[in-house]
């Protein structure tokens, strides 16, 4: 069976401490899309500002590429991020397969790694990874992914990514398409 | 910049006669999550003002057997079917579209006026048939044409 994989970049990942300490309240500007950001240190998330509303900065992002998966079949995703500051264990690199929807994501396979991340001054490269196999009873639906690193001691700040319909899941019903008649001919 | 589109080739009408059994080669991409079966039938149709309608007894059946692949796959089928003649039922001579079609999915494909039927003899039951009509208005104004004379011979006696 084939192993198909999927990879996020979760970006730079800071010391829990250290990312209350530098950032506060105020706009800022997303190197990575140039949108301007409102930080609040209460909340410790950014926001956007639409029609006068500050909305939450959303961490699901439009998929690079689709990945058609069935039953048996097994996904590997990997996340690649940076870490400088003190050594910290026990942080966990988080695995989700599921439902992005209206009232957030609905988790249906879950897989975690414990990870510990030694102290650095300069941002250091990391990589994780976890493979799924697709269950029997998988949904139409479960075509969103995300990843996240979290916790650990001292803790790194929740870190969130992830894709919008990532996945093609491949059901038990045929999908058929350039159906057309070769040739007809008497027997 | 050249640009090509390639769109399926028109199949060629071809001719059979009545009793023949025609063979149909379809060609389809797929994906299905467990092996399965699919079903896939072919038959002729004709069309007049109220659409197309299959000729149901020429329709032909195969099961078409699909290992589980979750990336598009090609996949060739045959299906067979009998023009069954009109004497037991089939189809009458003339010219007939092409359907073939995958049971329970939305694969259809079709093309009209590609089967020309012939050799269905002994046509005298078709004949009278369609002549029916014109002899039932025969009949009506024969019974009408009496009863008007009746009633214009009695409005003179007045």
């Amino acid at each position: 069976m084939e192993l198909k994989t999927l990879a996020l970049d979760l970006g730079l990942v800071g010391v829990l401490q250290d990312r209350i300490v530098s950032l506060a309240a105020g706009w800022y500007i997303d190197p990575l899309t140039g949108m301007r950001v409102f930080y609040d240190p209460n909340t410790q998330n950014f926001y956007t500002m639409a029609g006068g509303v500050y909305i939450p900065l959303g961490y699901m992002n439009p998929a690079p590429k689709q990945v058609s998966l069935g039953p048996g079949e097994k996904l590997k995703i990997t996340i690649s991020y940076k870490y400088s500051g003190p050594a910290i264990s026990g942080a966990m690199e988080r695995f989700c397969i599921g439902v992005y929807g209206t009232f957030g994501f609905n988790e249906t396979l879950v897989g975690e790694n414990t990870r510990s991340l030694p102290a650095s001054t300069t941002p250091l490269s990391y990589t994780g990874s976890y493979t799924f196999t697709i269950p029997t009873n998988v949904g139409a639906d479960w075509d969103d992914i995300y990843c996240k690193i979290y916790g650990g001691s001292p803790g790194v700040p929740q870190t969130l990514f992830g894709y919008e319909n990532a996945l093609i899941i491949v059901g038990k019903d045929p999908a058929i398409s350039e159906f057309t008649i070769v040739d007809f001919a008497k027997v | 910049m050249l640009d090509i589109a390639l769109t399926p080739m028109a199949l060629t009408t071809k001719e059979f006669n009545a009793g023949d059994t025609v063979r149909v080669t379809v060609s389809f991409s797929y994906t299905v999550g467990i092996n399965t079966t699919v079903r896939l039938l072919a038959g002729p149709y004709y069309t007049n003002i109220f659409g197309k309608h299959l000729v149901d007894p020429c329709v032909g059946r195969a099961d078409v057997s699909l290992p589980a692949v979750s990336t598009p796959t090609p996949q060739t089928a045959d299906v067979d079917f009998t023009l069954i003649p009109k004497s037991l039922g089939g189809i009458e001579n003339g010219t007939y579209g092409l359907r073939v079609w995958v049971e329970g999915t939305n694969a259809v494909a079709e093309q009209d006026s590609v089967i020309i039927v012939s050799g269905n003899t002994g046509d005298g039951g078709d004949m009278f048939t369609s002549m029916m009509p014109m002899l039932m208005m025969v009949m009506m104004l024969g019974m009408i044409m009496p009863m008007t004379q009746q009633m214009g011979a009695g409005a003179e006696e007045e």
